[in-house]
């Protein structure tokens, strides 16, 4: 099932599916590391303040308005 | 004697920095783009006799065109201007970042690949084979630490054999996913060689499926008209960006696969991001950091502040000498109040300089930055800043200075601008030192309310500010929130550190100089001659335009002062005793910069001279009011543009007269 990144909870994991946003926004999050196809757990997730994520065994934070363009589908670990 | 130019190329937390300041050690050069607001740091070392220059870029993720320093960086590196191109990567994420190595593959120009902390993938337990990746990407790779002062003889080698064999990148596996994007064969073909010099027609191609504002625009211009159509038929939807960077990974991933060897990371947190990372303890533990950090770091800086000391003494020292030779009166005044006070004020500045940029180092090194960078990602975002402009705020409580060289590690000019603009409006020590005595004394059990007024003005104050200047320093595309990488906590090399630390005093002492003995001989010299029979410009032009000053709920006393705080906040008092008492000013500001004590009746006098609406709009007027002359020399070493300093400068003597002018307003219908 596709949902938005930010509704993913703490420690689930999850497969990027689809990326949307302006050149900026996809130049950036591919230049990161995140890429449809690409695997990552979600680390914290609390309000107000930027997603924590691992993916590409690198610790990402994406501030919550930019997490609106990317897609994920939850994987069972 | 033969020059060559290196260009660094690396994402941030890559090491760039550490190995830029190990290169060129206190050969460094600070300067802008022409004609744009992106910081040029140049360098140069020597080595078997040859001189090579170090251009550091400022790139920040990709060679795309999103932002004006990734156009400047590979408009810079295509245009040849540099012999050789070294890419940083960090072996603990070599996945994630060779993406710049990707991204830069297909532009025209030498380059080799540097594989930097291999301390930390060592930690990991990783193991990386060098050779079979050199043999992948047929350009000379190393893998080294780049605080590891003993590994440079490695660096230096392989830059000598990358010269040598012009080596570029060998794309054909990385063309070969290109080739499987619809569309790219087609585009590739209507695009020739040296159509924009110094890119290849597969990099431009790419470019182009990506959307890229600037190649795009370029190839309309270069390409004949029935070419551009075809081109423009070819192109998808907007999501070519996409495409090209699962290309660009696919091919990593190959790079990477039996190259990289060892167990995966554990991905939990450790105990101390558990902490910053915490919903409420968080911004607590962070301020709780920097308030740490601030205090260690007057340890290094109170042997060099002892120093300024010594120049106090020295002052009267030599004025009395000079004054038993019979030297003229103006000579000494401008030896000892302009030449050595300023000498006092700049070694004191040093003294904060050298424990800021000591102490902020640190923190970037350690990797905490990151970590207060996205504490307080949203709150900062407000004001169109990084998460880290939190810390020049903070910094600023104690002293300005302080916290305009702390606005270092803000990687972005126009924020860096921006936060210095900022940190201005935070009271600082000195004004902490005179509010609540001002307060005390004419408003008894109501100052409270004073310093709470002074606080909500100061964030009102910040926040229009930012408003007014953030629309022309800040892109709409550095509004955008954080998409970073939280690095791995390092240990600190010391040596490479303190080289840093000293090689950034050192300069911060030549640039300020100038600037602290400008301001101190203006004030000087509008403020020679006074005594008691009063002769000085300042003088004149204070009691001349009393009627307006007086509006603003300045008498002509507290505007000198008023004029004296924005050299120094701690002389405003010295300046007001004198001026009621009948004394000097200029020796009064003189004493009270120097810590003499106040006067023991200073609270009589002011109540017998100054009313209280007079009083507030002081108190709000010099709070508000220019720092002081070293954070302005302070401001003017971390952004390099007089136009700016002055426009903060003057803004902020504006705004704090229009403060006053409010709060005695507000004074005179209270009381």
């Amino acid at each position: 099932m596709k949902m938005k990144l930010k509704e993913l909870k703490e420690n689930s994991i999850a497969v990027v599916k689809g990326l949307s946003g302006d050149s900026r926004f996809i130049g950036r999050i591919t230049s990161i590391g995140l890429t449809p196809g690409c695997r990552i757990s979600v680390i914290k997730n609390d309000k107000n303040r930027p997603i924590l994520l691992y993916s590409r065994d690198t610790m990402i934070s994406i501030n919550r308005k930019e997490c609106e363009g990317i897609e994920v589908e939850e994987v069972m670990a | 004697m033969s020059t060559t130019t290196i260009a660094l190329l690396g994402q941030p937390n890559s090491g760039k920095s550490t190995l830029f300041n190990a290169l060129t050690g206190l050969h460094q050069h600070v300067g802008n783009w022409p004609g744009k607001t992106v910081e040029k740091k140049e360098g140069s070392f020597a080595y078997k006799g040859s001189t090579y220059d170090v251009a550091d870029l400022p790139g920040s993720y990709s060679m795309s065109a999103n932002s004006d320093e990734e156009v400047i960086t590979r408009d810079f590196i295509a245009s040849g201007n540099a012999d050789v191109v070294c890419i940083l990567a960090d072996s603990s994420q070599l996945e994630r970042s060779l993406f710049m190595l990707a991204d830069y593959a297909g532009i025209d120009a030498p380059c080799f690949l540097v594989l930097n902390m291999e301390d930390v993938a060592k930690e990991q337990g990783k193991t990386i084979d060098v050779a079979s990746l050199e043999k992948k990407l047929g350009i000379p790779v190393m893998l080294f630490s780049a605080t590891d002062t003993k590994a440079y003889d490695k660096f230096y080698t392989t830059l000598e054999r990358a010269l040598k064999a012009k080596s570029r990148i060998d794309v054909s596996a990385l063309e070969e996913e290109y080739e499987k994007l619809e569309g790219y064969n087609e585009i590739k073909e209507q695009i020739h060689d040296n159509v924009i010099p110094g890119y290849t027609p597969m990099w431009l191609t790419v470019k182009y499926l990506e959307n890229d504002k600037v190649v795009s625009a370029k190839l309309k211009s270069e390409l004949s008209e029935d070419k551009v159509a075809t081109i423009e038929s070819l192109k998808g939807d907007n999501n070519g960006a996409i495409a090209t960077g699962e290309c660009k990974f696919k091919w990593i991933d190959e790079l990477v696969e039996g190259t990289v060897k060892g167990k995966k990371k554990t991905i939990k947190l450790g105990k101390l991001d558990r902490i910053y990372t915490h919903r409420f303890w968080g911004k607590p533990a962070v301020v709780l950091t920097v308030v740490l950090g601030l205090l260690a770091s007057f340890i290094p800086a109170l042997p060099i502040m002892a120093v300024a000391s010594v120049f106090d003494i020295l002052k009267n020292f030599a004025g009395e000498a000079l004054n038993s030779a019979g030297c003229s009166p103006f000579l000494i005044g401008l030896l000892c109040d302009v030449v050595i006070q300023s000498m006092s004020y700049v070694t004191k500045m040093l003294g904060f300089v050298f424990g800021v940029t000591l102490v902020f180092g640190l923190l970037e090194e350690v990797g905490v930055m990151a970590r207060i960078s996205y504490v307080f990602d949203n709150t900062m975002g407000k004001l169109g800043l990084q998460g880290k402009s939190v810390m020049p705020f903070l910094v600023s409580f104690g002293c300005t200075m302080g916290g305009a060289a702390g606005a270092r590690v803000i990687d972005n000019w126009g924020q860096k601008i921006l936060t210095i603009a900022l940190a201005w409006a935070v009271p600082c020590g000195a004004a902490w030192a005179t509010i609540p005595m001002l307060s005390t004394v004419f408003f008894g059990p109501a100052a409270p309310v004073v310093i709470i007024a002074v606080l909500i003005v100061m964030i009102l104050h910040m926040w229009i500010t930012a408003k007014i200047f953030g629309a022309k320093l800040i892109n709409k595309e550095d509004r955008c929130g954080m998409i970073m990488e939280l690095p791995p906590y390092h240990k600190p090399k010391w040596g490479a550190l303190f080289r840093y630390v000293f090689g950034r005093t050192k300069d911060t002492f030549f640039r300020v100089v100038k600037v602290v003995l400008l301001v101190c001989l203006i004030f000087w010299l509008l403020s020679y001659g006074s005594g008691a029979t009063d002769t000085s410009i300042l003088y004149k032009v204070g009691t001349a335009i009393e009627p307006v000053t007086k509006f603003f709920g300045l008498p002509w006393q507290l505007f000198i002062a008023f004029i004296a705080a924005s050299v120094g906040k701690e002389g405003a008092i010295g300046v007001i005793t004198a001026l009621y008492t009948g004394g000097s000013y200029g020796e009064g500001f003189a004493q009270a910069m120097s810590g003499a004590a106040r006067a023991a009746n200073l609270g009589d006098i002011l109540l017998a001279n100054v009313s209280r609406p007079e009083a507030l709009a002081f108190i709000f007027a010099i709070t508000f009011n220019m720092p002081c002359v070293v954070a302005l020399a302070a401001t003017y070493q971390e952004i390099h543009s007089v136009k700016w300093t002055a426009r903060i400068a003057l803004y902020y003597t504006l705004v704090s007269l229009a403060l006053a002018c409010a709060a005695y307003h507000i004074g005179l219908i209270i009381w």
